[in-house]
């Protein structure tokens, strides 16, 4: 009994002991932090780990490489740059709980973070009560548009246009779609209704899929029931890889065309074997086999430092030119005072990106950029057919005016 | 609705209840006779992906990569059953805690050695015509798998020494040692036993669910829940819960939806567990 007690006793010093410790320690760590005042903070928040680190892990390269580009130049206004990063961890609580260390903290004056779109939600309200812009750099379904948010990756609209129109011309107008079961795969798949109708294509059917799905038996079949000319397909998630295989082996691709907006955004086509790859079409931003001068300094650059064993994913090539945008804009402001460098970013700035030319749109806050049409080869990688030149965010270009409505916070749906 | 098409659906629920119980036996041994709560064992199917995907890819034939597989697995359940599960049979939550952390540490291992995408080796491209249908040969050989891997697992389990001695060392190991059966050992193997059935289905699996870190999670629910829904006379009530709720699901799917066929699923879970709580087989007086 007494025995006991003595060794709470010592517990619990020792548990004091080592609070006040790190107190003090904390406190050093502050201290230091305060006086090296003179860099420009730059927070980033990206999932380095967990479920969601096959995009993570890559927008996070792509950022430390653009910033270590900047800073070699000298950084901005001739102040170094200073990243300072934190790991989501794949989970969403993370982002608002890192968002507001990194602005209250940190004193962060800029942000670049996230892949999902729920994590983009989530830190919205956060930047915009802190006034910290934020860059969200990954394809989406479309529609955000927030004072502080700027959105380098392309939307659905964006990609579904010339898509659509591409693949009726191939193929012929009858369109089956398999997509994931929520806001991604339901917002893409009306747009692919709507430009469908508007180009004289028909939807025959649809069907959504859970992300937990292995078994596509009763997909397929209701895709060879309906004879479609073409099936638009949006794998999310490791497991839905395996419909492009189980589509292949039923012998499906000989009858009909495959396309999708996501494919190889996350290396699927790495996953998939050459038999059921071959001939898959994709429609993205940036795809790291494109042609360009742009493209091969990125990725000579890239190579450098990490090597090209994986292949770059458009969130990648996004993320860079989030950064540079944001750069690009602190020049033109001459300050990282909020106000100015959101001005200056809402003034038309363009940036010649791994992808080609890209417009920042003073109005939506989206991209104005090029989207490539690929077929995937025999060799895990795509073969570029065509390019859609500097293709419009039309939705967000006509659904977000915030030069006009600084105040709209919202995430438009069709 | 056209004859072809109800052909293929009945076929292709067939297959979907194969690809369910294959998935589903190795739990069936290790949860379900033994009593384990094995929360990792998604990530033993992932781990007999992997080894059939290296073994594969170094020149070895699929065939002899599965066997390979499953054996490798079946030593990796010795080792975690030495090791970890031994210390704490006819504790729950201690093996509910241990299994849930081996899960994470394979899960993240899985993610270093291999990374997120490692290229798959996907499936032979050949396919059986109905009417206007076709449907993939190796679905087909899937519910073939199924029907030898059960009757295999039956004959192990009640014809030979092993199965006997097993179920033995299960039902009272006091009483086993007494007559001199080593209950440790015998346990070993029969952890072992499952492993490397969650070791086999992943590999047998992979042309179709390519090998990812996360493939796991898509197994472990449905495997546990029909596992429950089985009951006490396991194996028997493992091929029949999967059967009834693999096929519905696929039925349902096939004239509806994807999302359906998933609230079928677990509503006609529920609507089991509701009618006979420990499971549909608690009444019967079969031994497996």
């Amino acid at each position: 009994m007494f025995k006991d007690i003595k060794q709470i006793k010592t517990t619990r010093r020792t548990v004091l002991g080592a609070a006040l410790g790190l107190g003090v320690a904390a406190g050093f760590g502050g201290l230091s932090r305060a006086f090296a005042a003179d860099d420009i903070a730059v927070g980033a928040i990206y999932d380095l780990t967990g479920g969601l680190n096959i995009y993570g892990i890559q927008q996070s390269r792509a950022m430390h490489l653009a910033v270590d580009a900047i800073n070699a130049k000298g950084g901005l206004l001739g102040r170094k740059l200073n990243v300072i990063e934190s790991d989501s961890q794949s989970e969403l609580p993370k982002f608002t709980q890192y968002a507001n260390t990194l602005i209250l903290r940190n004193k962060i004056q800029v942000l670049f973070a996230g892949l999902t779109s729920s994590a983009r939600e989530a830190m919205r309200p956060i930047v915009r009560e802190k006034k910290v812009p934020y860059f969200y750099s990954a394809l989406y379904e479309g529609g955000a548009c927030d004072k502080q948010t700027f959105i380098t990756g392309a939307s659905a609209s964006q990609q579904m246009s010339v898509l659509i129109e591409w693949a009726i011309k191939k193929y012929g107008p009858k369109i089956y779609i398999m997509a994931p079961d929520y806001n991604f795969g339901t917002i893409s798949a009306h747009w692919v209704e709507t430009y469908a109708k508007q180009l004289g294509g028909e939807v025959l059917g649809s069907d959504f899929l859970p992300l937990t799905v292995t078994d596509y038996a009763p997909t397929i079949q209701k895709i060879q029931a309906a004879k479609p000319n073409f099936v638009v397909t949006l794998p999310v998630g490791a497991n839905q890889t395996g419909f492009l295989e189980q589509f292949a082996a039923a012998g499906l691709k000989k009858q009909m065309g495959i396309v999708s907006t996501n494919y190889g955004s996350g290396n699927q086509q790495v996953v998939v074997s050459p038999d059921a790859g071959e001939g898959i079409v994709a429609s993205q931003e940036y795809f790291m086999w494109i042609e360009g001068a742009g493209n091969d300094a990125f990725k000579a650059l890239w190579k450098a430092k990490y090597g090209l064993d994986e292949p770059i994913i458009s969130e990648a090539a996004s993320t860079w030119n989030a950064v540079n945008l944001w750069a690009i804009a602190v020049e033109k402001a001459g300050s990282t005072e909020n106000d100015k460098v959101i001005a200056a970013l809402e003034s038309g700035l363009t940036f010649e990106g791994p992808n080609g030319l890209v417009t920042l749109q003073p109005k939506s806050h989206h991209l104005k950029q090029n989207i490539y049409i690929v077929q995937g080869n025999r060799d895990h990688g795509f073969d570029v057919i065509k390019t859609y030149e500097s293709v419009a965010p039309s939705f967000e270009d006509e659904k977000c005016d915030l030069i006009a409505n600084p105040a709209t916070a919202e995430a438009f749906t069709p | 609705m056209e004859i072809d098409y109800l052909l293929v659906v009945l076929l292709s629920s067939l297959t979907s209840a194969s690809v369910l119980i294959i998935a589903t036996l190795g739990l069936a041994v290790i949860f379900g006779l033994m009593g384990v709560v094995n929360l990792a064992h998604g990530e033993f199917i992932m781990f007999g992906a992997y080894t059939a995907l290296v073994v594969t890819r170094s020149g070895v034939p699929f065939s002899i990569a599965v066997i390979v597989a499953a054996l490798v697995t079946a030593l990796f359940g010795a080792i975690v059953e030495r090791v970890i599960i031994r210390r704490l049979y006819g504790r729950l939550l201690d093996t509910l805690l241990a299994t849930w952390g081996l899960s994470l540490v394979l899960y993240q291992s899985a993610v270093l050695i291999f990374g997120s995408v490692t290229p798959g080796i996907g499936m032979p491209q050949s396919n059986v015509r109905i009417g206007d249908y076709t449907i993939s040969s190796y679905m087909l050989f899937l519910l073939g798998v199924a029907i030898v891997l059960v009757l295999a697992l039956y004959w192990l389990l009640t014809k030979t020494g092993y199965g006997i001695v097993a179920r033995a060392a299960i039902q009272d190991s006091e009483t086993a040692s007494a007559i001199g059966i080593e209950s440790g050992r015998i346990n070993t193997m029969t952890f072992a036993l499952g492993s490397g059935l969650a070791g086999f289905a992943g590999a047998i699996l992979l042309p179709a669910v390519p090998a990812t870190p996360g493939m796991g999670f898509a197994f472990v629910i449905k495997a546990f829940l029909t596992v429950v829904v089985a009951g006490p006379v396991t194996l028997t009530g493992t091929v029949l819960a999967g059967g009834l709720l693999g096929s519905a699901a696929n039925i349902v799917a096939s004239f509806w939806t994807t999302v359906a066929g998933n609230i079928v699923f677990f509503m006609l879970t529920m609507g089991l567990l509701r009618l006979y709580p420990n499971g549909i087989t608690a009444r019967w007086n079969r031994k497996l």
